[in-house]
């Protein structure tokens, strides 16, 4: 991608002031990863403070043609905040403010860097708290929930990040400001909110974040289950899913990983044993007692497709040469299988990244979808036609280019890369050239 | 229908079968939307037919409405042109059910009816709860976006529709979203689809999450005096720890209406019904608490309904619009999304509206936000012109006074006479997210032969 364009520096701080622009390497390098395994350099990294500085950034982005990446904490999972052609990465970390609470309508207005649990911390005075909970919600922002639509361990209960917005302020990449939706459950006309949250920062970026703030329940009850085989585990969440109880979070651990964490926590689960489930049921007293009781009498029913997908996933890891842990969301049916190998191992990570392809493809034949809450971004992006056909994809396409004609917001993520007319490839991406620790 | 209408209906049997096109003028007249009736009905019976239709439909440059239980035709503003029915009752097949994932696939002319009883032979059910329920289908459900009381507790259908397939205006079936409860892959248009009115595609298949039938049910109503009083009520349950499925408010004129429709509610009262469900031991608090609450407002006091009761009442509540508008035939029926804390102050609006306009006037309050009003003129339809005018102005100035800043409403009219429809502008207030809106009409009929000129904005 192009170097830094000195002329750009200049007008990127007539708007934002030294302070807010960043283009040398050794700052860039800071902004090259994410929480996922791959790495992209952006040229420039600014420093917003207002709707108003977007704006004129954006503006001069299209004048220069040069890509524009939003980026909140950067714990994303799926590479979306990377700037994966070079550009300008805009983070939001000084647009933190929380612009309203509204708590008699369990509303709040936020700016997209605020921090998810300081949403939880402000508001939970008056009993309420902001729903979403992805695992990194003490540093990861709303914006980035909004542009992923994370989830978290209570989406079993609650729903993902798209559950919990009703309104958004864009800036689309020609510098346009528009609201879509508000503060009401509903509004006439399509729902755009419903499609920019997830839409991984691909169509507009996002200066404005209306949310619903739900009810602290009163009573809340936690059960570890222990088990001898991970089949056991997962087939009594189906049972208890069978029994008509949805427990508020549902999460499973398998042995290997349970004594990883264990060893690092000590947070007293049984060493020896080969699963553990953690259920949590909330609600009101009367009904976390009985669901809590019934919970802990049920037996082991075996159905459904949990339990062979995970057989199914040791064995694909195996195969490579892997030890794979899981540890899930298993009342959803979210699985996260982790790959354990050394990134400075070039070779290795080539393997780990077609083992993970490999997994994600027998997922999809099972009925599956690709990611459940961490987005697509440039790390399933060439699975996609895996399941979805040509023409699904096309129109996807089409969508992106009505409110991103230029394609500088975001390229390169969540669709095929070398998709041209007609043509898509399915093949793993490419292994990172700078993958830590490699020297050329 | 195109220069030769012979050939068109030949084409059109050749696609979905012989015996599956109407051209029977007494039975197109069953089609018709607005005044307008199309020239032929197709009655596909696979997406694969339904594309090849939408696709020599494009190729015919035909304006098309994709039709179900026909129970919401006379929703949104009057079209442009209307050339086929594409009818997709044929189409009403479960395709996947999982009780034990809590996963549904159906096809899109399912009717509400009878997947319900699928559902609840496995023990579980859908919270669509829509008007016109023994006749309306899954796809028309969506496609307007159908208000269900049960909101409260479960959201609306954007929160538990897991994905869909549909047809493009260009005749290529897509999908979007997944059959899996928790799937962030790709953008979810079909959101897009909810309340589209058909103007995006034809829906064929939509994928729901299901949810158990609650073990134990109790429905309870108090009568307030005021319509303060009973939304007092309502937000003191809203910070309580109760968690009801239901909580709606019936203004005194619609309690009379409903109480037409064999509901139960006591005479001159603005009527708060909560509907608790869940274990016993929940719904016995419920009473208990609200019991509590009512005592400390100026409401009646709260009382448990009987069984029958109560699923009469609720049945009634459901089909609000449809007694509303067998009680008076020209009825208006506004549909505004407000917040709680501006519910008072829009029912004092809509009052004052009405009696200006000598309309007497009803409402339902779906408390999580949403507002009914309907006027009700008492002429017959078509309405004469002074009544017409008078209707219009009032119509105007309800809009207006819903959507001013203070009470920030998202008003549209869902029901109306279609005289009305061509003085106003049955959507509400054009705003700036307008020419996105239009953008992705583009993108996804890019022909303009879905429904045109029937949805906000005239796309």
């Amino acid at each position: 991608m192009a170097t830094s364009d000195k002329k750009l520096i200049r007008e990127l701080e007539q708007i934002l002031g030294k302070q807010g622009v960043l283009y040398q390497p050794q700052d860039l390098m800071l902004y090259e990863y994410d929480g996922s395994v791959e790495h992209a350099r952006p040229d420039y990294v600014v420093f917003p403070r207002s709707t108003r500085d977007v704006v004129e950034i954006v503006r001069l982005a299209n004048r220069y043609q040069v890509p524009m990446v939003g980026r909140g904490a950067g714990t994303g999972l799926s590479g979306g905040a990377l700037a994966r052609q070079g550009g300008i990465v805009l983070v939001f970390s000084r647009m933190n403010r929380i612009l309203e609470l509204d708590l008699e309508n369990q509303r709040a207005v936020v700016q997209p860097g605020v921090v998810n649990l300081d949403l939880t911390r402000a508001v939970e005075h008056a009993g309420l708290y902001f729903a979403p909970d992805p695992s990194s919600q003490k540093s990861c922002t709303i914006g980035g929930n909004v542009a992923e639509n994370a989830g978290g361990p209570h989406t079993l209960a609650y729903g993902v990040t798209a559950n919990h917005v009703t309104g958004l302020e864009l800036v689309l990449p020609e510098g346009d400001v528009i609201r879509v939706g508000g503060k009401t459950v509903e509004a006439p006309g399509y729902d755009l909110p419903g499609l920019l949250v997830g839409s991984e920062g691909t169509l507009a970026i996002i200066t404005e974040i209306t949310v619903k703030l739900s009810r602290l329940p009163e009573a809340v009850k936690t059960l570890l289950g222990v088990y001898d085989s991970v089949d056991d585990a997962t087939e009594t969440v189906v049972e208890i899913t069978a029994r008509g109880i949805t427990p508020a979070a549902c999460e499973m651990l398998d042995g290997w990983t349970l004594r990883a964490v264990e060893d690092y926590v000590h947070a007293g689960f049984p060493r020896d044993s080969a699963a553990v489930l953690l259920l949590e049921v909330e609600g009101l007293r009367e009904a976390v007692e009985v669901h809590a009781a019934e919970i802990s009498d049920v037996g082991v029913i075996p159905r459904t497709k949990l339990p062979a997908t995970l057989r199914r996933i040791d064995e694909i890891g195996k195969s490579f040469g892997f030890q794979v842990g899981n540890i899930f969301h298993a009342g959803d049916g979210n699985l996260h299988p982790i790959i354990l190998f050394d990134q400075r191992d070039l070779e290795q990570f080539a393997r780990a990244v077609a083992t993970a392809n490999e997994i994600m493809k027998f997922c999809l034949e099972m009925g599956g979808a690709l990611t459940g809450e961490h987005g697509v971004g440039m790390e399933k992006n060439e699975l996609m036609p895996l399941m979805f056909t040509p023409a699904d994809l096309d129109l996807m396409q089409r969508v992106r280019g009505a409110f991103n004609p230029s394609g500088l917001l975001n390229p390169g993520k969540l669709f095929p890369f070398g998709k041209g007319c007609g043509e898509i490839r399915v093949r793993p991406m490419p292994v990172s050239a700078n993958a830590p620790g490699v020297s050329a | 229908m195109s220069s030769s209408p012979t050939l068109a209906v030949a084409r059109l049997a050749e696609l979905v079968g012989e015996g599956h096109v109407i051209t029977e003028p007494t039975e197109l007249a069953g089609y018709e939307v607005d005044g307008l009736q199309p020239a032929a009905v197709a009655r596909p019976g696979t997406a694969e037919a339904v594309a090849e239709v939408v696709r020599f439909a494009a190729a015919e440059k035909l304006a098309v409405m994709a039709t179900g239980g026909r129970t919401k035709l006379r929703i949104g503003a009057p079209p442009r042109g209307y050339d086929l029915a594409l009818d997709v009752s044929r189409m009403n097949r479960v395709l996947a059910y999982d009780p034990g994932d809590l996963t549904l696939g159906v096809e899109a002319g399912i009717r509400f009816a009878d997947l319900d009883r699928v559902l609840a032979e496995k023990g579980q059910f859908l919270p669509l709860s829509p008007a016109f329920a023994d006749q309306a289908t899954v796809g028309g459900i969506v496609a307007t976006n159908s208000s269900t009381p049960l909101r409260h507790a479960y959201g609306s259908t954007r929160d538990y529709m897991l994905g869909m397939e549909f047809v493009t205006g260009e005749g290529n079936p897509v999908k979007s979203g997944g059959r899996v409860v928790k799937n962030v892959t790709g953008y979810d248009l079909h959101k897009l689809m909810i309340g589209a009115l058909g103007t995006l595609g034809v829906i064929t298949r939509v994928n729901f999450r299901t949810f158990p039938l609650p073990h134990a049910q109790g429905t309870f109503l108090a009568s307030c005096e005021s319509a303060a009083a009973a939304l007092a009520l309502c937000r003191a349950i809203a910070r309580s720890p109760l968690q009801p499925r239901l909580v709606e408010v019936v203004e005194p004129q619609a309690a009379q209406i409903l109480s037409g429709g064999r509901a139960t509610l006591p005479a001159g009262c603005w009527s708060v019904v909560v509907a608790a469900a869940g274990e016993p031991g929940v719904v016995e608090r419920h009473g208990a608490e609200l019991a509590r609450m009512a005592q400390g407002t100026h409401a009646g006091a709260f009382a448990g309904l009987a069984d029958k009761e109560e699923s009469a009442l609720l049945g009634c509540i459901r089909e609000f619009p449809k007694h509303v508008m067998e009680f008076c035939p020209a009825a208006t029926i506004f549909r505004i999304s407000v917040l709680p804390t501006q519910m008072e102050l829009l029912l004092e609006h809509a009052r004052q509206v009405a009696e200006r306009s000598q309309f007497t006037w009803a409402a339902l309050v779906r408390a999580s936000g949403i507002v009914f009003v309907a006027l009700l003129p008492t002429a017959a339809a078509p309405l004469d012109g002074e009544t017409l005018r008078r209707l219009a102005q009032a119509a105007t100035e309800l809009i207006r006074a819903s959507s001013v800043p203070e009470i920030g409403g998202r008003p549209m009219i869902e029901w109306c006479p279609l005289e009305l429809k061509r003085e106003v502008n049955v959507w509400g207030p054009v705003r700036d997210d307008l020419a996105l809106m239009q953008r992705l009409k583009k993108v996804f009929d890019p022909q303009d032969i879905f429904s045109p000129g029937r949805f906000v904005g005239g796309i």
